[in-house]
């Protein structure tokens, strides 16, 4: 698996509008926190889980808890899929 | 202790024969039968028909209904990615609110207290989850936390309303309606709440709980060329229930909150019982049945003699339903030539945790409509001393009902409603 932040980004977009359908149409920056958007507790970790399975990167979601924004969810999928190189 | 009369101001209800009071009143009456193939057939599975709520959208619902956009909003946001279960008992808990006259965006109120009627109730979207995330449980949605507890109904409708008094799930598996009203009907009379949004929500059955009523032998319709006549409560060809889908709602008010607020009292609950067979099987028993007939009479302080008409549980068993009509016959006496009987699981089948609130939701509007409704396939009677309902509704002013329910378990509970004089 190789994939850039951007790419990444776009997935978690793609959960975002899919698990918050009133978010649709509204532009969303990657410096933007879920719950400024609007996204509760249940919504944030949903949107994280979907965007996992569709990447198919398995992470803890307790590594998430100190995420502020959207930035910070990418960087958190980011590092856990380049370890999976050095490892794999 | 206080002693509140209970008084019924408002239901909805969401089944296969109606998406709505008018459409299953309408229904009842022309004696519509919801039973067809299941939407979703299975190799392997024994019986593949049931009563299923077809075509039901809550977001078409809700722009139909001409809700403001705020409250389809609202709606919508709480029951994201819920299962049809969920969609229904909201869609009946909003009708049951306008019913009543209740306003959606009431301030929050402890007064007003919340009964959900039944348990395990999203099998369906746990097999789903187990089928999607058997190799991949990594992935297995947060959400699903939530919504296997039989409480996220109870939750969702006290945000929903903004209700914060009391809220209780209620499981006593087919009697399980019953004892949600009978629970709703003590916490008014003992005043405990004023307002019980009594909230009867489907049983969402997978694969796996309508093979094992299959395998038990408790499932009908071995065989059968049309489906419609596969379900026949007290008819000597029946073989066993057939599987329905239906979430019904009701509000029940003490009759002084409801003279305070103006509001129209549809019926009011006189009283019920509940006896327990002692007994963990799924057999009936007469003696249970007898006892808790005469006990629900007694705790109503109504005669045999005011007894219109009963609702009977009437599965289309044939044990069940042999031992229901030798209860009744045991209870009412000289008067079962007189008292109507007829079954609703004739057309809507048999809705488990919310049947009891279903059928009390047929027998109020049969109060209030003047009628008997029919007994779908009831062909040859198993019992020509009993007045069942024939094959189409009969005019009929009704004051008094008596509405059955018993459950696996051996759950009896029976309970009585009566005309209004406020």
């Amino acid at each position: 698996m190789n994939m850039s932040k951007n790419e990444i980004f776009e997935v978690l977009l793609e959960s975002i509008y899919e698990i918050v359908p009133e978010l649709e149409g509204e532009k969303i920056t990657i410096e933007d926190s879920l719950q400024d958007l609007g996204a509760n507790s249940i919504d944030r970790a949903e949107i994280i889980i979907t965007t996992l399975e569709s990447i198919n990167v398995s992470i803890p979601m307790i590594k998430f808890g100190e995420a502020k924004n959207i930035q910070d969810i990418v960087e958190i999928i980011d590092i856990a899929i380049d370890e999976l190189h050095i490892n794999s | 202790m206080n002693n509140q009369g209970v008084a019924i101001t408002g239901y909805g209800i969401v089944c296969s024969i109606g998406h709505n009071s008018e459409e299953f009143t309408e229904a009842l009456r022309t004696g519509k039968s919801g039973v067809s193939q299941l939407k979703d057939s299975r190799t392997g599975l024994g019986v593949n028909i049931g009563a299923e709520i077809k075509d039901f959208s809550l977001r078409n619902y809700l722009l139909d209904a001409n809700f403001s956009i705020d409250m389809i909003n609202r709606v919508k946001k709480m029951t994201r990615r819920a299962p049809l279960m969920m969609e229904t008992v909201v869609a009946a808990a909003l009708q049951a609110m306008e019913c009543a006259g209740l306003s959606l965006e009431q301030p929050p109120t402890s007064r007003t207290s919340i009964i959900v009627a039944g348990s395990n109730l999203s099998q369906n979207l746990n097999f789903n989850t187990a089928e999607r995330h058997f190799d991949n449980l990594e992935f297995v949605s947060p959400n699903y936390a939530l919504q296997f507890f039989d409480t996220n109904i109870m939750a969702t409708l006290s945000e929903l309303f903004n209700i914060h008094g009391e809220g209780y799930t209620v499981g006593g598996a087919s009697a399980s309606g019953n004892s949600a009203l009978l629970q709703a009907y003590r916490l008014i009379k003992t005043g405990y709440a004023d307002q019980c949004l009594v909230a009867g929500p489907m049983s969402d059955l997978s694969p796996i709980e309508l093979q094992s009523f299959y395998n038990l032998g408790a499932l009908g319709g071995n065989g059968v060329k049309d489906p419609k006549a596969a379900c026949r409560p007290f008819d000597a060809d029946h073989d066993g229930f057939i599987y329905g889908q239906g979430s019904g709602c009701l509000i029940l008010e003490s009759i002084q909150s409801a003279k305070n607020r103006g509001a129209d009292i549809l019926a009011e609950l006189a009283g019920g019982a509940m006896i327990l067979d002692g007994n963990r099987l799924s057999d009936a028993r007469e003696s249970g049945e007898v006892a808790v007939m005469k006990k629900a009479l007694l705790e109503s302080n109504i005669s045999i003699s005011d007894i219109d008409y009963i609702n009977a549980h009437a599965t289309s068993t044939p044990l069940g339903d042999e031992i229901e009509a030798r209860s009744i016959k045991s209870v009412f006496k000289n008067e079962i030539n007189r008292i109507w009987i007829n079954s609703t699981k004739s057309m809507t089948g048999h809705c488990l945790t919310s049947a009891g609130i279903i059928e009390l939701i047929a027998c109020i509007e049969q109060m209030k409509n003047g009628f008997i409704h029919p007994n779908l396939n009831l062909e040859n009677p198993i019992d020509p001393d009993l007045r069942f309902a024939g094959s189409h509704s009969i005019n009929v002013e009704i004051d008094t009902v008596m509405s059955n329910s018993f459950g696996f378990g051996g759950i009896n509970t029976s309970i009585i409603l009566r005309k209004s004089d406020h």
